[in-house]
């Protein structure tokens, strides 16, 4: 049996830049940013102030009868994401497809904010005890068996966990069980929550966020801006959405993925270039045939030229025909999540023929040499695409997209 | 050496990197130490400890040498409230 198509039929997102797709289109077709001061906590004393942030979210809503308390912000934000998917696919869930199912989902550091409460309370509050629910509320899986709980979908359910490219890799095994037939369908993606005082203070010593905006590939960027947020996407085979006459957002067509065997935080030229080659080798695609990469664009001095040079080893002369742009200039770094947000922000672009723009660009720096939409929204046909996804540790997920016409 | 700043920038390399204190120079690239930025990172947090100072990101990129970390510690202190000294007792920088 030759390898099945996989589509994405379904897509749920809660994101600074809203809690709806049609929410987060509009900003992101329209460049419209949403970070700004962190209003969680008092981050006053740290060395930035600013952050891209889930607003208006009442978990109460969500989690009726005291059950918020038994999930992290990040689980609820896996939970309601994948719950918005589920019926924005319109499937029609099977005992069978229940059964064959999977859940894969990325996170980076999982219920961090209920491990630190309980750190609060043995160690400021002195208290001698913590809350009974703190391990389960903690542990990385907890986004995605909640998911398997919720809508009864009890197929291979995991987490899978490696910083900032999570959500790739967790998208990337889904796509590649669908593609073989492991599994009829998948919900798969990526969520995030830690700002905690904590977290922020750990990514404060990094010294690499941004006391200002997040402005990658400009000059003058001075690094990345946090957020938080998750999706999910539903896929299941091509032919299985096309007989049922969903409505298909896109192809995810492959997945590459490598290592730089280098250092914990600098990133090398060759292992991003390696995991773009293997990813349109993966999906049978041309170099050529890519219009549109969504970037990882951290927006720190070490990611973006590195990057940018990867993108030209790959592409050649054709890397300047392809518009390039970071859309966590819009909204934040998610980290786990980031890759999610990002897959949803490629459809899109590609379903509607426009590329979201990277916002907060103040004009070239010589080391990024290619067409990074910077600004403004751009309309423009798009056949083929990939989103990267490079983590600490040296770790690199990106995935290929393809556009499906009605 | 007199220099009491300069003195426990060096100790404090040396701390980090495990290497001996009298293979390190003013003048010296940190390239050369085998130093890299996460070193750097831990360094710099050593040093914040014991001068009582924050050294701003944008600053902590662009030291290359032994006396780039010095200079910038002096002016640091320089411009300073009294009463911060290498022999205050280490507290966490904000």
């Amino acid at each position: 049996m030759p390898p099945r198509r996989v589509a994405v039929t379904g897509i749920g997102i809660i994101s600074p830049l809203g809690s709806t797709v049609e929410e987060n289109w509009d900003a992101l077709s329209h460049g419209r940013s949403a970070i700004g001061p962190i209003q969680a906590l008092d981050c006053s004393k740290l060395r930035f102030q600013n952050g891209a942030e889930v607003r208006g979210f009442e978990p109460t809503k969500h989690f009726p009868g005291g059950k918020e308390d038994q999930l992290d912000r990040f689980a609820q934000f896996s939970v309601v994401a994948a719950r918005a998917a589920l019926h924005d696919s319109r499937i029609e869930l099977t005992p069978e497809l229940r059964e064959g199912c999977a859940v894969i989902c990325g996170s980076a550091v999982g219920g961090q904010a209920a491990i630190e409460k309980g750190f609060e309370d043995l160690w400021v509050l002195g208290r001698g005890r913590v809350h009974p629910l703190t391990i389960p509320k903690t542990m990385a899986n907890a986004g995605a068996s909640h998911i398997s709980m919720d809508l009864g979908l009890s197929g291979p359910t995991y987490t899978v966990s490696t910083a900032c490219s999570s959500a790739n890799h967790a998208m990337g095994q889904a796509f590649r069980m669908v593609r073989s037939g492991e599994v009829e369908m998948a919900v798969t993606g990526g969520s995030e929550a830690f700002f905690t005082i904590g977290m922020l203070r750990s990514w404060e010593a990094m010294r690499v966020v941004a006391p200002d905006t997040c402005r990658p590939f400009s000059k003058d960027r001075r690094g990345m801006i946090l957020g938080e947020g998750g999706a999910m996407l539903i896929l299941e085979p091509l032919d299985a959405a096309r007989a049922r006459g969903a409505r298909i957002y896109g192809e995810i067509c492959g997945f590459g993925m490598t290592s730089d065997a280098h250092h914990l935080t600098q990133p090398t030229v060759e292992g991003p270039a390696r995991a773009m080659r293997s990813a349109l080798r993966d999906a049978g695609l041309a170099p050529e045939e890519i219009g549109y990469i969504n970037a990882h664009g951290t927006g720190t001095p070490g990611n973006d030229p590195v990057e940018s040079r990867a993108i030209r080893s790959v592409f050649g002369p054709h890397a300047d025909k392809i518009g390039v742009s970071s859309t966590k200039s819009l909204h934040g770094h998610a980290l786990g999540a980031a890759g999610a947000l990002e897959a949803v922000a490629t459809l899109l672009a590609i379903r509607n023929g426009i590329l979201p723009p990277t916002a907060n660009y103040l004009g070239r720096d010589p080391e990024c040499d290619l067409d990074y939409v910077p600004n403004e929204p751009r309309a423009a046909r798009v056949g083929a695409a990939l989103s990267n996804s490079f983590a600490f540790g040296g770790l690199n997920a990106v995935l290929a997209f393809r556009a499906v016409p009605d | 050496m007199s220099d009491p700043v300069a003195e426990k920038v060096i100790a404090t390399l040396a701390s980090v990197k495990r290497i001996p204190a009298d293979t390190i120079k003013l003048d010296t690239n940190l390239q050369e130490l085998g130093i890299d930025s996460l070193d750097v990172f831990s360094m710099v947090f050593e040093l914040e400890n014991t001068f009582q100072i924050s050294i701003p990101d944008d600053d902590v990129r662009s030291i290359k040498t032994v006396n780039d970390i010095v200079e910038g510690i002096r002016k640091l202190l320089a411009a300073a409230p009294s009463g911060a000294s290498p022999n205050s007792a280490p507290t966490p920088a904000s």
